[in-house]
């Protein structure tokens, strides 16, 4: 007797749209029924009609349903500017229906036929019920309603037809659909004081793990781009760079390379803490000025405009334009606007990749900050970034602005990060004799020796020199500094470099 | 006085269409898809049908061919409409005497009906 051959496995059905897939671990299930919920406005016939037109470009072929009294004639008027639209395929691949008219004429058993035939006669592989608050109402009780739910996954597994059901709503008390469903995804546009921020949430997928959690989103005129948190999608250990011992890059900066006991450890991740203009941005384009055609470098900013960094890198003297020109190094300026966290860093790591690049300058900590709707998710966001930036061979440089110019501890902008970088650099301001000098100092080098002691720093035409140690003084990290008190003794500068 | 038909699953569009007609004098009759639509014919006179091209059970484009086939029906004439562009529906039917590509102004309509339709 032969044996029934076991089913085969489920097949992925990829959305195509941006971020989703990676969210789904590679889509949804085939033949698979999920609900689509959210307000008005929060994006779901957006996501639906996107989803058509993609599965239309791989050979599927959909059919979208509305049950809502509004048009699907307005409703491709208004899809018409969006990229992924392509009328070639309306309505050979992708058919649009109101299924209104059937819902008031013959109910729930009506609409059930309809969709039958739907999915027969066009053989439908997608199928985008819009409106589904309509079938629910037209329902005369809670279990006839569950019953049409059967009906159309019974239906969905019997022709491998994926269906969305597109509803409007949000997360509350439990709903008897939503036990039934293969699967629940939650738009959601949240208004944070001034700003609002659009996230989706998987809040259930039978048969599939997934990136749990909410996952920011804009809509745009290429349709819905989805960012899945730095925190969920880089968090494997095993990638992680593992230099050969004491490989270590230049700074740039003659005496501070030797302050750090040789230059920076390769692949780690540095910051650079000090008050505004105290000279974080030059170090950083120092640290640039070393890229070659082996070493590609990256600054990321927001602070600081393309060729604002340009005129600063000619008035220091160093190479920059010559770098940019070469294609040894990419300036991405981020203006200073309602960014999206994921999204930065999504721009930052798909520059590395693209160009392997291996000298990062971040500049500006802050701009990343200032971004997060949530801010406590900075630590666990940066500490994921700085995983990735080290799996990808990237040696990085941060700036930090602390809060004041003069005096007083360095205090870095987010509790925690000094914990995330490997390696510390302070620079500070410091009044001594009606002077306001400027004084690096190494906080910490991950596994190597380094000069912890104080040491004089300008910066000239020809870039920024370490002086001599700062030494004969007290009070230094105050702010203002003043001779240690010594009879006969006068208070020492030391001559320049090292 | 003279009875059209209109075909749409878009219940909007039906509302729309009806009122103007009736306020232009004509009876109209509608259906939310093709095969409601044959049974309409069936029952009831018409001397103009308003067809949509993309319905649900039997679209547009089947319900024209079957009153083309129809020694009963076909001399009525048809007004295609539709959400896509001429193009994709000559592809599938061309036996329509006049086309629109939905959202139409109404006086739109209205003039092909009255070319396609003389007073009574």
């Amino acid at each position: 007797m032969t044996e029934t051959p076991s089913p085969s496995p489920l097949r992925r059905i990829a959305t195509g749209i941006s971020g989703l897939d990676e969210i789904l671990h590679g889509g949804l299930l085939e033949g698979g029924v999920y609900i689509v919920q959210g307000s008005p406005g929060a994006g779901k016939t957006i996501l639906g009609n996107e989803f058509c037109f993609r599965h239309t470009r791989s050979g599927g072929r959909a059919a979208y349903v509305t049950l809502l009294a509004e048009m699907h004639t307005r409703m491709l008027q208004h899809l018409r500017p969006m990229s992924f639209f392509n009328e070639a395929v309306i309505p050979g691949a992708l058919y649009y229906v109101s299924a209104f008219q059937i819902l008031e004429d013959s109910g729930l058993q009506g609409l059930i036929d309809l969709l039958r035939r739907e999915i027969k006669n066009h053989s439908s592989t997608l199928l985008i019920i819009d409106g589904l608050v309509a079938a629910e109402e037209s329902a005369h009780s809670g279990g006839e309603f569950k019953k049409f739910i059967h009906q159309i996954q019974a239906h969905a597994s019997a022709y491998d037809c994926t269906v969305l059901l597109l509803t409007s709503g949000s997360g509350g008390p439990v709903r008897a659909e939503h036990t039934m469903v293969d699967g629940v995804l939650e738009l959601e546009d949240h208004l944070l004081q001034f700003r609002t921020e659009r996230t989706l949430q998987v809040r259930k997928f039978r048969g599939s793990s997934f990136m749990r959690g909410r996952h920011p989103f804009r809509i745009t005129n290429d349709g819905i781009r989805l960012f899945p948190r730095i925190e969920s999608t880089f968090s494997d250990q095993t990638r992680l760079c593992v230099p050969a011992l004491g490989e270590k890059l230049s700074i740039g900066i003659r005496g501070l390379d030797e302050m750090l006991g040789g230059g920076l450890p390769a692949c780690s991740a540095t910051g650079i803490v000090g008050a505004s203009g105290v000279g974080k941005t030059t170090a950083g384009l120092h640290f640039l000025s070393m890229c070659n055609a082996n070493e590609p470098g990256l600054c990321f900013g927001f602070f600081e405009t393309p060729d604002a960094l340009r005129l600063k890198a000619r008035t220091l003297g160093l190479p920059l334009e010559e770098s940019l020109e070469r294609g040894h190094v990419e300036l991405l300026w981020q203006a200073h606007k309602e960014n999206i966290l994921d999204e930065l860093a999504y721009q930052l790591l798909t520059n590395i990749r693209r160009r392997k690049v291996k000298r990062v300058f971040i500049d500006g900590l802050n701009g990343f900050i200032e971004s997060a709707s949530h801010p406590d998710r900075i630590g666990r966001f940066f500490g994921a970034l700085t995983n990735e930036l080290n799996a990808l061979n990237a040696t990085t440089v941060f700036t930090m602005e602390s809060r004041d110019v003069v005096g007083g501890a360095l205090q870095v902008p987010v509790s925690g990060i000094s914990a995330l970088v490997q390696n510390l650099i302070f620079l500070r301001f410091v009044e001594y004799r009606s002077d306001l000098l400027r004084l690096v100092s190494v906080g910490k080098v991950r596994d190597s020796d380094h000069d912890p002691r104080l040491r004089e720093f300008v910066i000239t035409s020809q870039g920024m020199r370490v002086r001599g140690v700062f030494a004969g003084m007290e009070a230094v990290t105050s702010g203002i500094a003043h001779e240690r008190p010594s009879p006969g003794t006068d208070p020492q500068r030391s001559g320049e470099g090292i | 006085m003279q009875t059209i038909l209109i075909v749409d699953d878009e219940f909007g569009a039906v509302e729309v269409v009806t009122a103007a007609l009736e306020d232009e004098g004509y009876r109209v009759l509608s259906a939310a898809n093709g095969r409601l639509g044959l049974e309409r014919l069936a029952h009831n006179p018409v001397d103009l049908a308003i067809i949509d091209y993309m319905m649900p059970l039997m679209d547009g484009a089947q319900i024209a061919q079957a009153m083309r086939t129809s020694p009963e029906l076909r001399e009525i004439p048809i007004i295609m409409i539709s959400a896509v562009g001429e193009t994709q529906v000559r592809a599938r039917f061309n036996g329509y005497q006049a086309f629109l590509r939905k959202p139409f102004r109404i006086a739109a309509l209205l003039e092909s009906v009255r070319r396609l339709l003389p007073p009574a």
